[in-house]
Parts: structure tokens; sequence; C-alpha cells
């Protein structure tokens, strides 16, 4: 009784060393691969921006880190897309996160503006080759999808009256109908703006903020899951994360067509 | 032997007491395991890799300001033309934005904006579409939502009179009369004194519903009450724009 006994607990002791170990190397696998996106994605984007030399106009390669030249190739960038995207006549965003603002735009026209309250962006932001980032941040991203908290369209269905007697006047709408705004917009290139409203009006709002968010990471690890599983290095999707006033939010979100541009200056 | 028999059948019922409850404990002790490692797993995923991909990695910034290279020819030649293209770009941009009086329309709060010289001149409530759906049993539907983008005014009119279109008549059960110019059709008094046509039937007009303005109301006009509808038909001319958003 008792060698069963201790022999059980032998095959128990081991089963669990051995899942331990499994795990361990399943996750230690799981972090490299994802540790390897953001490199692999800042490595095919400077591929893709890097400096290339004018065989009419050569210059040292250091130029690309020379400060007086970065600011106003960065100024450059910034506004050739605005003015691709005023070319366009639809409403489009300019975010300029080193001034902490933001304004929606039409072909030219500032028609609101506000401030950035909170900014965090990814590490390719940051990277210590500005020059490629500049020249990513020339062309405008394009909203490949919207996933948000209030719908684009507050569309409300009325069935028309068969007659004059079952005819009844509209009812005044509820102006003071409060719902949390957060949104988030994947871009064509694969960056991923995050938008969220900075106060928290309501009691619910900080636990809706984090469900909302708590959501859309739970897909976007799952996506993760299944590319690195499948022994691939999963896409890394750069983020700018901002937070502004609900009522700034609300507009934007509205404003901007289901396919809007944003430009962005850092 | 006696002696020994007795103290072990004594001992035995405490031993499996003992075992029991260290074998609960175990359980117990496995099953926190289990949920702790269970919960790790989901905040390793959720939290802990993306912030992980995030952190910024210990380079060096490279960013110089060498004299040594601001002495080259190829340098100058490169500052020069981004200067010039910065210049090119920024007048590029300045010239979208008309010197003449635009409008400025905010659908999501129903405000205008009144535009001369680039300078805000007049602001104040409007109302706009309400975003209804109206569906007819036969499967006719119109939305009523107020456009957004870039617009021009493409007509002027006073004292206007409101042709409605047969949404107006399926909206309150009416018969829908089969001309377009049938009289029934018009409705005298209710546009206010001025009307300026944004093209495709939508107009910016007065109301008789002051008490709703600064609430999407519309069917995809824009309304306003009387002293701001007169300040902007004086201020707009045809071929003016009004930007909607």
């Amino acid at each position: 009784m008792e060698t069963n006994s201790v022999n059980r607990d032998k095959t128990g002791r081991n089963i669990l060393i051995a899942v331990s170990v499994i795990i361990t190397v399943v996750l230690l696998y799981y972090s490299v691969m994802a540790m390897m996106a953001p490199v692999r994605k800042i490595n095919s984007l400077k591929e893709e921006y890097s400096f290339r030399q004018d065989p009419k106009n050569v210059v040292s390669d250091s130029i690309v880190y020379d400060s007086a030249y970065l600011s106003l190739y960065r100024e450059k960038a910034y506004l050739t897309a605005r003015t691709a995207m005023a070319a366009t006549d639809s409403l489009y965003l300019s975010m300029n996160l080193a001034d902490s603002n933001v304004t929606l735009e039409i072909s030219g026209v500032t028609v609101a503006t506000t401030k950035l309250t909170r900014i965090s962006a990814s590490k390719i932001f940051y990277d210590r080759d500005q020059y490629f980032i500049s020249s990513m941040l020339s062309h405008p991203f394009t909203v490949e999808r919207n996933i948000a908290s209030i719908p684009k369209m507050p569309l409300m269905i009325k069935m028309a009256p068969k007659d004059t007697s079952e005819y009844q006047p509209d009812i005044i709408p509820d102006t003071a109908d409060y719902e949390p705004v957060n949104f988030i917009m994947e871009m064509d290139n694969g960056t991923t703006f995050y938008v969220y409203q900075e106060e928290k009006l309501n009691k619910g709002d900080r636990m809706h903020l984090f469900l909302f968010d708590l959501r859309y990471r739970i897909d976007e690890a799952w996506i993760s899951m299944k590319s690195i599983f499948s022994l691939k290095v999963p896409e890394y999707h750069p983020f700018i994360r901002v937070r502004l006033p609900r009522a700034d939010a609300k507009i934007i979100y509205r404003a901007l067509p289901e396919h809007g541009q944003i430009a962005v200056y850092r | 032997m006696e002696e020994e028999l007795i103290t072990n059948e004594e001992l035995k019922p405490q031993d499996n007491t003992r075992k029991e409850g260290s074998g609960l404990l175990r359980k117990v002790l496995i099953g926190i395991a289990a949920v702790l490692s269970v919960i790790f797993l989901f905040i390793f995923f959720i939290y802990i890799i993306p912030a992980l991909q995030t952190i910024p990695g210990k380079e060096k910034n490279l960013i110089t300001n060498s004299p040594l290279l601001k002495k080259d020819p190829g340098y100058k030649k490169h500052i020069a033309l981004l200067n010039r293209d910065i210049q090119r770009l920024s007048r590029k941009y300045s010239s979208y934005t008309s010197g003449q009086s635009y409008l400025v329309i905010n659908t999501t709060d129903n405000l205008f904006y009144l535009y001369r010289n680039k300078k805000l001149i007049r602001e104040g409530h409007c109302s706009t579409g309400s975003f209804k759906m109206l569906k007819t049993l036969e499967g006719r539907s119109w939305i009523f939502k107020t456009p957004k983008g870039k617009f021009t005014i493409q007509g002027k009119q006073t004292n206007p009179a409101w042709r409605r279109p047969d949404w107006a008549f399926v909206e309150e059960g009416l018969p829908i009369p089969a001309r377009q110019d049938d009289p029934v059709r018009y409705e005298y008094g209710v546009l206010g004194d001025y009307a300026l046509a944004l093209g495709d039937g939508y107009l910016i007009h007065g109301t008789i519903y002051k008490r709703f303005l600064g609430m999407p109301v519309t069917h995809g006009c824009v309304r306003l009450n009387d002293d701001d509808l007169e300040a902007i038909f004086n201020s707009l001319s045809i071929g003016s724009k009004v930007y909607i958003f």
C-alpha cells in the first residue's frame, strides 16, 4: 500500500516537473518569437525608408543624424503627408505628437483642434535612426479597420406609418445620453492608433475602458499565438496611444470617414 | 507482540487522519498553484509580452550637430533643397484655406462657425441630420443625415418655398403625389427668410422649430435661427465653401 502511494507520488512529481519544463520552454520560445517581431518590423521599415544617396548630390551618410537636417526633414515629411491628404477633399487628422495636439482638417482648413493629454508610442518611433521614421511619416496612414465603443453613425430605424392615423411626431432626442468614447484604428501600414477618452465621468468608465482594451489585447494575443505556434514570427503592430477629452474624441471618431487618413509629426 | 499490536492499532486512525489532512492540503495547494499559473499565463500573453515589445533598447542617441558636416557643400545643398521644399509645400497648403468667407458646421455638437479672412466672426447653434432611417413596408428607405466634407454654395434664395420630397409624405403616412410639381408638395414659410443650396437637395435654411436648435433633428439640411441665417446669407456668396464634419 505504502509502496504504491510512494510510486504515485513520484509519478505525480515527475508529471509536474515535465509539465513545468514544457510550459517554460513554450514561454521562452513564445517570448523569443514575440521579441523578434518588432526587430523584424524595424528592419523592414528601414529597408523601405532608409536614406538613399542622390548621385547628383552626394553627401556624407552621417547627414541623417544631423539635428538641423532631421528637424527640416521632419517638417517636410509632415507637410508632404498633409498636402497629400488635403488634395482628397475629405476629412483627415493631423496629429502633432511634439506639440501634443491633434487637428481635424478638410482641404487644408482646420475645423477642430484639441490637446492630447497623454501620449505613448512604440519603441519604433523612438529609434535612434530618426530618418526612416520621418520618411515613413511622409505618407499618410489610412484607416483599415475601426473598433469603437460608439457607432460611427448612430442610426435609428423608424418604420413609416401606413396612414395618417398611425403617424406620430418625432420624439426630441435625448442629448443627455452618455456613452464612453474609446476607439482603435488599425492602419494600412500595420500601425495601430488607440484613442481613449481622458475623463472618468461615470463610475463605470474605468471598467469599460479596461474591458474594451482587454478585448482588443486578447484578439491581438490570439493572432500572435496562432502565428507563433505555426513557427512564424508574428506581425508586429507599432502603436500610438493617446488620450483626449471625450467630446473631442467623439467629434473625431464621427467625423473621420471609415477609411480616413492621418498624418503624424513627431 | 501484544503490546506492539495494540499500539499499532491505536495509531492507525490518527495516521490516516493526518494523511487525509495532508492529502487535502496538497490538493488545495495544487489547485491554488494551477489557478495562479493560469492567471500568470493570461497576464503573460496579454500584458507582459506587449510590454516587453515596447521597452526601448539601450541604443545610444546618434543625433549630432557636427561642424565638419556643416562645411560639406553637399550638406549645404541638401539643406537648401529641404528649405525650398518646405516653403513650396507650406505655400501650397495655406493656399487651400480660402481668404473669403466660409462656414464650418459641426454635426456632432450641432454648432456652426462663420469665418472671414481666416478669422472667426460668428458662431452659434444649428440643427443637423437626425440619423433616422425611415423604412417603408415596400422596401423604400431614406437616411436623414447631413453629409460631411467640403461643399460649395450652389444657389441662394430669399423667401424660399419647400418642395416636399417623397419621404415627407411617407413619414406622415400621406399619399405621395405623382407629379414633382404638384401644388400639394409646396409649403411656404417653413424654411425661414433665406436658403442656401449645397447641392443634392441639401439646404442651409431657417426654421420654425427654434427650440430644437442645437439638436440633431433635421432630415439632412442645416437649420439656423433667423439672425444667424441672415448673417450667413449676407457673408457667403455662390461658390463660397462650407465644411461639414
